[in-house]
């Protein structure tokens, strides 16, 4: 255990603008799904499962693909 | 209609030459001739798939014509970029807009393509006239009604001397449609409309002038006027209690060309009035069938139609 | 030529509204950060795994491994986020029919596809370059060796396989219908590269080669003038599938 207390804090100055960058990315795309209840495919439970917990790769896949067209009305 | 006459003095803002189109081995378009003189509503009727988007597309160059020349304002029409587009407006059917934009940056982006000056003051009109708020809200969030408001807006921005707008009131409900047609017809005399439809009352409430396309060819193209005193057939309308009766009414009228619909017949006449009445009376107490109303009236703009493309050829241009 | 400026304004409003800018250069800055991280956990990691039963010698860390992670996340990992993120770049402006209100309006074509091209290169190259410095900084901090004096020599041909790999992406979209048709031909065109690549004759000429020699460049076992060929062909490449592109899209029905 030690020594992995030792790892973290050795590398801290990576890990903190890196768990930045990934908290920016995973807020951007949970504030956007629950913005817009509009998805190409899915749903909000889903989305918000998907960009929580899947780092890096959920947001990109729900900007890219789960993103909802315009309005339609 | 004091139109008509007067205005063959003033020139045509948009000319078609003997246009031709075909998409492979389909004809869309067969030697289609027609102009628009400048200031007048052209109402563009026809069926879905008679070709009237492609004629428009072809008048805005976003369409290669196979053959025939195509002039708007005198300058001859090029596919691709053609110079003609400055002096045009186009509203799509459906009209495309970036979502991720607000309807004034979506203006301001139309304005510097084409090039206007004064632009803000020009947008803040134009939204005015549209009846959009000048706020943050994107596009995206519209409503299809605000989105063809925000399509007259673009459209109308640089001034056109020629607005084409097709199928413009097909998808808006009647308060919608009805406050588009009397921004259309408040154009009049400044700006010269072409508008596609098929709903023909839109055309009767508004349009000097009317072109009917069928089966890829113009089968009739003049003032409102001119078509009734042409095609419209005046008739004789019988309102009967049930549509059973109409049924029976219709079989015994004949010979009379009568038309049962629901509870009406329609018969057509070509003599005067009285003769047909008389006949139409008569057979009707020797039958024993009472109508609730009859009714003398000139034809609609439908049954004209119908008249037109029923009729098959190539007919004058006035 | 006046309406260059407008659409490549419309261009970064639209890459920065739809989130596409900020997702690639979070993206890449991660990679950034990870590729010293993983160099430098490495030994650790194969320590907890195996280092009770096994007696390794493992090496210690360098600076090569740190460098030779970025690279390895950048040309396999960020070149895709690049292709998945773009690839609807011009078919979705095609399906949507948004371009035909600007072309109606006197828009030449042609102003499209360039101030998308732009636009392209401008985002790569800054969430490129952001993300190097980052791996450069962190590279020196932790690994303050001379192992890797020829930083810019791999930094170079990345960027522009970059530009060459834009234009495909570009060339793609306007082809295709959708964006998947887009991110089809790009991946049958990178595909396609990789297979000339098997032939010794053609690696020179090939612009793969600009993502396959990065470290040798940057340890200085190869210089950038021996990449010429590949950099020539790269550029010359993405300059005729811009043109194509050009062509493609005034043919093209709106």
């Amino acid at each position: 255990m030690n020594t992995n207390w030792q790892l973290l804090a050795d590398n801290l100055p990576i890990f903190i603008p890196l768990i930045l960058l990934e908290l920016i990315l995973m807020v951007t795309a949970l504030v956007h799904v629950l913005r817009h209840p509009h998805y190409r495919f899915g749903n909000r439970i889903l989305w918000v499962l998907i960009v929580v917990f899947i780092q890096i790769i959920g947001p990109i896949l729900y900007f890219v693909f789960g993103r909802g067209d315009e309005r339609r009305g | 209609m004091s139109l008509g006459e007067g205005m063959s003095a003033v020139a045509d803002i948009l000319t078609l030459s003997h246009v031709q189109k075909a998409f492979g081995s389909k004809h869309v378009l067969q030697d289609v001739d027609f102009s628009i003189p400048q200031g007048s509503i052209f109402g563009f009727v026809g069926e879905n798939g008679a070709g009237k988007t492609t004629t428009m597309k072809l008048i805005l160059g976003l369409e290669k014509a196979d053959a025939g020349v195509i002039t708007v304002g005198g300058q001859p029409v090029h596919f691709g970029a053609t110079k003609t587009n400055r002096i045009t407006g186009y509203l799509p059917d459906v009209p495309a807009f970036y979502g991720y934009m607000t309807p004034v940056e979506y203006l301001d982006l139309c304005a510097r393509i084409t090039g206007i000056s004064q632009r803000q003051r020009r947008i803040a009109e134009m939204l005015d006239l549209v009846q959009l708020k000048a706020d943050k809200h994107r596009i995206r969030g519209f409503s299809r009604g605000m989105k063809q408001r925000l399509g007259i807006a673009q459209a109308l921005l640089n001034r056109p001397q020629l607005l084409i707008c097709d199928e413009p009131t097909s998808a808006l409900d009647p308060a919608g449609r009805n406050e588009f047609l009397e921004l259309l017809a408040s154009l009049r005399g400044q700006t010269t409309v072409l508008f596609s439809t098929h709903i023909l009352s839109d055309v009767e409430r508004i349009s000097d002038r009317v072109g009917i396309l069928h089966d890829g060819r113009l089968q009739a193209c003049d003032t409102l006027a001119n078509l009734h005193q042409q095609f419209g057939r005046p008739q004789i309308k019988l309102t009967l209690p049930d549509a059973q009766t109409a049924q029976r009414c219709g079989q015994v009228l004949r010979p009379l060309p009568a038309q049962v619909q629901a509870n009406q017949v329609t018969v057509p006449y070509q003599e005067a009035y009285e003769t047909t009445a008389q006949q139409v009376l008569r057979a009707l107490v020797t039958a024993g069938i009472t109508p609730i109303a009859l009714q003398q009236q000139s034809a609609t703009l439908e049954q004209i139609f119908l008249e037109v493309i029923g009729n098959g050829h190539t007919t004058n241009h006035a | 030529m006046a309406t260059l400026p407008t659409m490549l304004k419309k261009e970064l409003l639209e890459t920065w509204r739809t989130y596409r800018f900020l997702i690639l250069a979070v993206v890449v800055l991660i990679f950034a950060l990870m590729s010293p991280l993983i160099a430098k956990l490495t030994p650790d990691i194969m320590k907890m795994s195996f280092g009770k039963t096994l007696q390794l010698a493992i090496p210690k860390p360098t600076s090569i491994d740190s460098w030779t992670q970025f690279y390895k996340n950048m040309t396999q990992m960020g070149i895709f986020v690049v292709a998945i993120l773009f690839g609807g770049t011009m078919s979705q402006e095609l399906s949507r029919g948004t371009l035909v209100n600007l072309v109606t309006k006197g828009l030449p074509r042609w102003v499209v596809a360039v101030s998308k091209y732009i636009s392209l290169v401008v985002q790569w190259s800054v969430a490129l370059t952001a993300s190097f410095l980052v791996t450069w900084g962190y590279t020196a901090y932790y690994f303050p060796d001379a192992k890797t004096p020829y930083i810019w020599q791999g930094f170079v041909p990345l960027l522009l396989f970059g530009f060459f790999f834009l234009a495909v992406i570009l060339f793609g979209s306007t082809l295709a219908n959708n964006s998947y048709g887009g991110l089809l031909f790009t991946i049958l065109v990178v595909g396609g590269l990789y297979l000339v690549n098997l032939f010794k004759a053609a690696q020179n000429y090939n612009p793969i080669s600009l993502i396959g020699n990065n470290m040798a460049l940057v340890q200085g076992h190869k210089t950038l003038g021996e990449l010429g060929p590949g950099i020539a062909i790269a550029i010359g490449a993405g300059l005729v599938l811009l043109a194509g592109t050009v062509i493609l899209l005034n043919r093209k029905k709106l």
